[in-house]
């Protein structure tokens, strides 16, 4: 495939030389063309340049591109060397206004302007010479001539300056060679079958490789610093540099290379029939022009220029860009991006920059029309692509109030998705799933920076049309998305639990809870949390707006009166809100759902444990309704009231603040006789409920718990006398029921440790046996026996204790202690410096620091340090 | 144009698989090639290096190239065809002579190519049993190359206490399953990446930008 990179526009037909005379060779040097002939004259034309702009108007090229760019020549002077002999070759050395030329073996230096020689500077048995174009002394006013001497085996080095030669060294060479190119110290030669370089201030040489014979002419040509272009082998351009490396791959011409040429990023030959065009960044062959009887090809101060024996060529290349563009166009991205990169150097480093990012652009929309999601991707991020770029590709995902225009001149050429795609709805979907994976991994980086709600609208749009999980994800987190558009959207595609989840984010909580609550009562329709009633429910809960929670309060407990009570019972407290969500407010509210009530003063009571007469006994008196309400109802279904019974009962036990009389007037004449039981004990009116226990519930372990709890906490007669009361209460009236006498001397033989046995036995019957009670005597004698020995053991250590001490203190009034100079401590073995120390129990005397050492490691008790201060 | 770090060479007869190896390393896959012309090179990025690897064309008239690749190389491939003991021979006749210009520390790696084709190793008889037609004889054991890779140390006077083994740098491989295409290069790899630094102080050209980027691997490896 190729690439149009120059055109090529004849510059001088033979207009300007008489038949039968052969251009040799030409130089040029701005707008100066010279040409040398066979005959050995110097031509001196002006080369011009014309921009034909387009008459009709209608190019849409860009600017550089000159389609229209035509060259021609105007003669000026000629000058025969009076020699007849052909021109071998020219040189312009244009700061100094010099010629140099090369005739008859002699280089004369000539004024570039008259073509009159110098006199006396010109520089004799030259076989072939070039400039140093990278002279290692910069003196702008003189040149640097290599030449290739007449001498066998010698090269030459000469300064050149406006009216004077001069010899600067001579080097010998190891062969002869035949063709030159010099840049710093270098020379590149040509030898008889191959090419060397050398260093012609140490003499140096370094070969490099062989070329093969039938080349007629070999090629050596300076390319840039430090780089020659050598034809090599089987038609190959070698790339060398002055130490031997090949830095780029050869590129391939043909076998008969006359010339070569650069111009970057290119690198031009001429054989007999073409020029080639090879670029120097991939190596690949990018165009052929057509060019017969070629026999120069040369490049000057960047421009390259063809010659036949009797016609000039210009070869145009055209603007990088347009080249590029190019090949853009005709999907070769991988080309377009190496040349645009190779062209880095030549192009100013911020124009540079503004071009590669848009070539990086066109060539991800090129991947990305192929649905190369990958490389596509890579590009745009490389390219710090405006991600509404692609976006706008897709109808309707940006919000309508984006103010977004696509780049001009565009960086692709679709309208749209659709277009892009030829409809085929395969690709549409494999597209929509790029971008939605591509936005949701840049959404939060710098790539959408200042996009955010472009990206996060286009984000929510494809995730509603693909009915995507990550929806609620991205409505619940932060995110950016345009509220109209969205709602509209969203209500499209029926994601009305989505809009909700909007609204909500957008601070729209009325509006939030207006759709959700129509999902649930089946307005609309939107299945996505089957769950939705608790969700409103939770969503109130943490609602901190009283009046929405107050507004969908009876919704939510119609509903359920369990569930939708946790809108106050779970709500954490908050002082802001302590007045809207008062609990007398609230339990006003809830007096027309009595099973939510009951669980909002469960909370109040219960759970807050708030200690207010009113809340606890108006939850005891509508416990005590709900199980007469339940009974009346006569259902066989137990399970509720027990359990609703056992919380009432709970609640008595458990509580001291509801009023007592009240309740048992609330359940006078009912067979709540547990609970009646259980308030005569709040009244300390033991005897009266446990004689309810024993003779109308007829409950004796219940009886027995009664008395176990009621004396918790309190001290032992106080348990006895409950324990009396029961027992008399068995055995009152005289009674002649045998099961009650039955559980008497159980709970006597049960629990001998619970009475005073000797008033006990007053009490019991006369008649009951000493056998039968045994159990209960034996157990009282124990107790009493223990509790006498116990107290016994206690006097005895008590006594003991104080032996103890007595003795401690006695042996603690001993001598005085006398501290003298010869007294050591007896823990280190040191004098003592102060008047201070410790001493020990055992009488001997520490210093203090060492009394606290040995305190710290020893656990011996005995040994604890006792300070005093005496001398 | 990035500036590698240095350079790695492949030598070898015609048609031993140079171009499918690198290819295979590259491009991760095995695709017909035509014979190289003159040569070809690939940057591979190695870590923080830069690793340019050349690609020679083993046909005769191309010969004379050589020694300018293998100029300042810091490591040699020299390929062989397991299957031809000629393309092993060649390697000794014609290529070793052009490694003359390699730099100092050199690595050379010996690598017999196409396994694929041939019979298990050493186990020819069962290979015969089985009578699979497409293999064939492997004319070169793996002996061979590591008495020619000592060869190369004796001939090239280096000192053999401190190259690596044999072992470590005779490799048989197949471009075409990828067999052991990894291990080979990345072995060779790991072995000339140590020599970058004293490579640093011959440069007698100053790159700014590369001496930059040396410093910073320099700091990132300590
Ligand atoms: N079976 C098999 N064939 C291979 C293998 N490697 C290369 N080939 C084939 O061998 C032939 C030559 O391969 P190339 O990679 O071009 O050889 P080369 O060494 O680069 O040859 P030159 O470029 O001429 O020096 C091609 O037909 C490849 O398909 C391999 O591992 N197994
Ligand atoms: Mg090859």
């Amino acid at each position: 495939m190729s690439v149009q990179a120059f055109r090529l526009l004849c510059a001088s037909g033979r207009q300007h030389l008489p038949t039968g005379i052969q251009i040799e060779c030409l130089e040029c040097s701005g707008h100066d063309l010279y040409l040398g002939t066979s005959d050995g004259f110097i031509y001196h034309l002006l080369l011009v340049e014309e921009h034909n702009s387009d008459p009709t108007g209608l190019s849409l090229t860009h600017q550089g591109d000159c389609p229209n760019t035509t060259f021609s020549t105007t003669p000026q002077r000629q000058k025969q060397l009076g020699l007849k002999k052909a021109v071998r070759e020219l040189r312009a050395a244009s700061a100094m206004s010099r010629l140099l030329v090369l005739c008859d073996n002699t280089i004369f230096l000539l004024s570039s302007e008259s073509l009159e020689p110098v006199p006396g500077a010109k520089i004799r048995g030259a076989l072939s010479f070039t400039l140093n174009e990278n002279p290692v002394n910069g003196d702008p006013f003189s040149v640097e001539v290599c030449l290739i001497s007449s001498k066998r085996r010698t090269v030459q080095i000469f300064s050149v300056g406006q009216e004077k030669v001069q010899l600067l060294k001579e080097v010998a060479t190891p062969e002869q060679p035949c063709a030159l190119a010099a840049d710093g110290h270098y020379l590149c030669l040509a030898l008889s079958n191959h090419y060397i370089t050398m260093n012609y201030n140490t003499g140096h040489c370094q070969d490099l490789f062989p070329y093969p014979s039938e080349q007629k002419t070999p090629i050596v040509k300076r390319i840039s610093r430090q780089e020659f272009l050598l034809a090599g082998p089987g038609g190959l351009g070698m790339f060398a540099t002055v130490a031997g490396i090949s830095q780029r791959a050869p590129v391939r011409w043909s076998e008969n290379v006359i010339g070569a040429a650069v111009s970057f990023p290119y690198v031009l030959a001429l054989d007999e029939e073409f020029i080639m065009v090879h670029s120097m960044l991939d190596q690949q062959q990018k165009q052929t022009l057509a060019f017969k009887e070629g026999i120069i090809l040369q490049d000057f101060e960047g421009r390259v220029i063809a010659a036949t024996g009797n016609g000039v060529y210009v070869l145009l290349p055209l603007p990088l860009e347009k080249q590029i563009q190019d090949l853009l166009s005709s999907q070769r991205v991988e080309e377009a991006l190496i040349l645009a990169k190779g062209a880095r150097q030549n192009i100013p480093k911020e124009k540079f920059q503004v071009m590669y990012r848009r070539i990086l652009q066109q060539a991800g929309f090129i991947q990305f029309a192929q649905l190369q999601f990958l490389e596509a991707k890579e590009l745009f991020r490389t390219s710090h692509l405006d991600i509404r770029e692609l976006i706008s590709l897709y109808p309707l995902l940006l919000p309508s109030s984006s103010s977004f225009i696509r780049m001009h001149p565009p960086l692709h050429e679709y309208a749209d998705l659709n277009q892009l795609t030829r409809g085929d709805q395969e690709k549409v979907t494999k597209c929509k799933n790029f971008l939605m994976s591509y936005l949701s991994e840049i959404r939060s980086t710098e790539v959408a920076n200042g996009h955010q709600e472009d990206v996060d609208t286009a984000l929510l749009k494809l995730y509603a049309e693909s009915d995507h999980e990550s929806l609620l994800d991205l409505l619940v987190s932060d995110n950016a998305c345009d509220l109209v558009d969205s709602v509209s959207w969203l209500e499209r595609h029926k994601k009305y639990f989505a809009l909700g989840l909007l609204y909500h984010y957008n601070k729209q909580d009325a509006a939030a809870l207006e759709v959700w609550v129509r999902i649930a009562n089946g307005d609309l329709e939107d299945n996505t949390r089957p769950d939705l009633y608790e969700y409103v429910v939770d969503f109130l809960t943490f609602c901190r707006d009283p009046q929405l929670v107050w507004q969908y309060a009876d919704w939510v407990l119609q509903k359920s009166e369990q569930v939708g009570v946790q809108i106050f019972t779970k709500r954490s407290s908050d002082v802001q809100l302590h007045n809207s969500f008062n609990p007398d407010k609230i339990i006003d509210h809830l007096s027309k759902y009595h099973k939510a009530l009951i669980m909002y003063l469960e909370h109040l009571v219960l759970g807050k444990r708030i200690q207010k007469e009113k809340y606890h006994t108006h939850l005891a008196v509508l416990y005590v309704e709900e199980v007469l309400h339940l009974k009346s109802m006569n259902t066989s279904e137990q399970t509720e009231e027990t359990g609703l019974r056992t919380r009432l009962q709970n609640l008595l036990r458990q509580s001291n603040l509801y009023r007592v009389l009240l309740l048992i007037d609330k359940i006078k004449g009912t067979d709540l006789h547990l609970e009646r039981a259980l308030l005569h004990g709040k009244l300390e009116e033991h005897d009266q409920a446990l004689n309810i226990l024993v003779h109308v519930v007829k409950d004796c372990s219940a009886a027995e718990s009664y008395c176990v709890w009621n004396s918790q906490g309190r001290d032992t007669p106080y348990r006895q006398r409950l324990f009396q009361l029961l027992l008399s209460s068995y055995l009152s009236p005289p009674c002649t029921d045998n099961a009650l006498l039955v559980a008497a001397v159980d709970l006597l033989n049960n629990h001998p440790t619970e009475f005073d046995a000797a008033n006990i036995l007053h009490v019991l019957p006369e008649n009951w046996s000493v056998q039968l009670m045994a159990p209960f005597l034996a157990g009282a004698m124990r107790e009493h026996i223990h509790a006498l020995r116990m107290t016994q053991l206690a006097v005895g250590l008590a006594k003991a204790e104080n032996f103890i001490y007595k003795q401690q203190k006695l042996s603690m009034k001993g001598k005085p202690v006398v501290l003298s100079d010869k007294k050591l401590c007896h823990v280190c073995r040191n004098p003592f410096q102060e008047p201070v120390f410790v001493r020990l129990l055992s009488g001997h005397i520490v210093h203090t620091h060492c009394a606290t050492n040995m305190h710290v490691n020893s656990s011996l008790s005995d040994n604890l340090p006792n300070t005093s201060k005496r001398t | 144009m990035k500036k590698p770090d240095l350079k790695v060479v492949l030598l070898g007869d015609m048609n031993v698989g140079k171009t499918s190896l690198l290819h295979r390393y590259m491009e991760r896959r095995f695709q017909e090639t035509v014979s190289t012309v003159g040569g070809a090179f690939y940057l591979k990025q190695w870590g923080p290096y830069n690793i340019s690897i050349w690609d020679t064309a083993g046909r005769e008239r191309f010969h004379g190239l050589g020694s300018m690749y293998c100029r300042a190389a810091s490591a040699v491939i020299l390929t062989y065809d397991v299957s031809s003991m000629q393309s092993l021979l060649e390697l000794e006749d014609r290529f070793l002579t052009l490694t003359d210009t390699v730099s100092d520390d050199c690595v050379y790696a010996v690598v017999g190519n196409k396994v694929d084709l041939t019979d298990v190793a050493g186990d020819e008889d069962s290979a015969t049993a089985l009578g699979t037609p497409t293999k064939i004889r492997r004319q070169v054991q793996l002996e061979d190359a590591l008495a020619f890779y000592k060869k190369i140390i004796k001939t090239k006077m280096l000192d053999e206490t401190s190259v690596p083994p044999a072992e470590k740098l005779c490799f048989e491989t197949s471009a075409k399953t990828g067999y052991n295409v990894d291990t080979l290069f990345e072995g060779v790899f790991s072995m000339v990446v140590p020599l970058i630094k004293k490579q640093d102080g011959q440069e007698d050209t100053v790159n700014l930008e590369q001496s930059n980027s040396h410093k910073e691997t320099k700091k990132g490896c300590c």
